[in-house]
């Protein structure tokens, strides 16, 4: 029980309360919906236990699922983006030795926004397409997941302007 | 054991992420209607999809059985048909009941042939099944021919591709009646003699068994009139005809037991006599 961990663990715990809570009544146009909990996959750092967060992944969208009493769409999203994440690190940052330890320890902004937008992109497609689970909602599934995307990465981009850039 | 391990360690994370997956989706399946609905369609379709595959291999293993039985169903739903065939063709049919005195009796053929100048086909029924030489032998869309010898468990059949062999015949319109006999060629092709040239007859009329004999009843439909032409030197027409089937390509045979026939023949003796 290290100092990562337990802040982990608060991590976790605000991040699932301030989307079920804050975020799951936002309505912006009407039907936009920001996802915000994927910080959690920001702030887990890369090179630590991958089957650990696997499971966090699970019972990270578990709990969004089960307070906001939603159907298994979160869950499924978020252990895909969990299970995937260290392609999407690998595609965004590349596979050399200079991997960062931490998103927050890179001080490379494009590969950094890279990374954001890709996570948000996949998360979304899960997620909407688990939602309406159907062919011909295709066009209503492009549109919610490149508009809630968009303010998704917005309202990401916002909190983590709070955190400080650690060398 | 070891390296099964081995691997199950190396591939822990699909392992668990695919069985995290089924969870959630199951969990998914339980909390919504909608989904679970969908999610039931899709496996309806797999399922349907291998139920079919398992009916198409079944039902070949089945063939056998499904034939006999079809045929059997035939030979029932052929006796009501020649019944049915017949009756509008006497006049006053449908006033008076008439008598119809023939059964059915179905057979394999074992042996056809059209090759030749006079033909003969070997049939599965014999002496044991109750066939009796002079029996009528029909196919599902024609005849086939008459039956010659009969061995206790098979029969030889004339056949319709036989050049000796004459059928009585007429058309469902005129009640003129004519021999059908094969011309030795096609197995199709035919010609009908004996038709007088006063005849009410034309191109495309439909051929049917006269009922002058005691081998077939009225009305079963044969074939075609596709040429005619008017004999002026004797009176007579001479006419081509196609047959509805292919008497060299018949599998399965009714034949036709005349249950008056001892009685005919008995009538035709004191006649001769």
């Amino acid at each position: 029980m290290n100092i990562f961990s337990i802040s982990a663990i608060i991590t976790f715990i605000s991040l699932v309360l301030a989307q079920t809570l804050l975020f799951n009544h936002f309505y912006i146009f009407g039907f936009v919906n920001p996802i915000v909990y994927l910080l959690f996959f920001v702030y887990y750092r890369f090179e630590s236990n991958q089957t650990l967060l696997i499971g966090l992944a699970f019972l990270l969208g578990f709990f969004v699922d089960f307070i906001s009493q939603s159907g298994g769409a979160h869950t499924i999203a978020s252990l895909t983006v969990g299970f995937l994440r260290p392609i999407l690190i690998r595609y965004a940052f590349g596979a050399t030795m200079d991997s960062p330890q931490s998103y927050f320890t890179d001080s490379r902004r494009i590969n950094k926004l890279i990374f954001l937008v890709l996570m948000v992109l996949l998360h979304h497609t899960f997620y909407f397409t688990l939602v309406y689970f159907s062919w011909d909602a295709f066009y209503l599934i492009l549109r919610n997941t490149f508009i809630t995307s968009i303010f998704s990465l917005i309202l990401i981009g916002i909190i983590l302007s709070f955190y400080p850039n650690k060398k | 054991m070891q390296r099964i391990l081995n691997a199950l360690l190396q591939f822990r994370n699909p392992i668990l992420y695919f069985f995290l997956l089924t969870i959630s989706l199951s969990i998914t399946n339980n909390r919504s209607a909608f989904h679970e609905y969908t999610l039931e369609k899709y496996g309806f379709y797999f399922s349907s999809k291998l139920y079919a595959f398992q009916y198409s291999i079944s039902n070949y293993f089945n063939l056998g059985t499904v034939n006999r039985q079809l045929l059997e169903e035939n030979e029932k739903l052929k006796a009501v048909e020649l019944e049915i065939n017949k009756l509008p063709l006497y006049p006053g049919a449908l006033i008076k009941p008439q008598r119809f005195p023939y059964k059915l009796k179905k057979a394999t053929v074992l042996k056809n042939s059209f090759q030749n100048q006079r033909n003969f086909i070997l049939i599965n029924q014999g002496s044991s099944h109750g066939i009796r030489p002079e029996m009528g032998v029909i196919s599902n869309n024609g005849i086939v021919g008459i039956v010659h010898s009969v061995s206790k468990n098979y029969a030889n059949v004339i056949s319709i591709l036989h050049q000796d062999l004459k059928i009585n015949v007429r058309t469902t319109k005129s009640p003129a009646f004519g021999s059908l006999v094969w011309k030795g060629g096609s197995p199709l092709e035919f010609k009908i003699e004996d038709i007088v040239t006063n005849a009410n007859i034309h191109v495309g009329d439909t051929i049917i068994t006269g009922g002058m004999s005691f081998y077939f009843p009225l009305g079963i439909p044969i074939g075609h009139i596709t040429h005619l032409e008017k004999n002026e030197e004797n009176g007579y027409f001479s006419i081509d005809a196609q047959l509805f089937n292919d008497p060299s390509q018949v599998y399965y045979v009714y034949v036709l037991e005349n249950q008056d026939f001892e009685e005919l023949e008995s009538l035709q003796k004191n006649i001769v006599q």
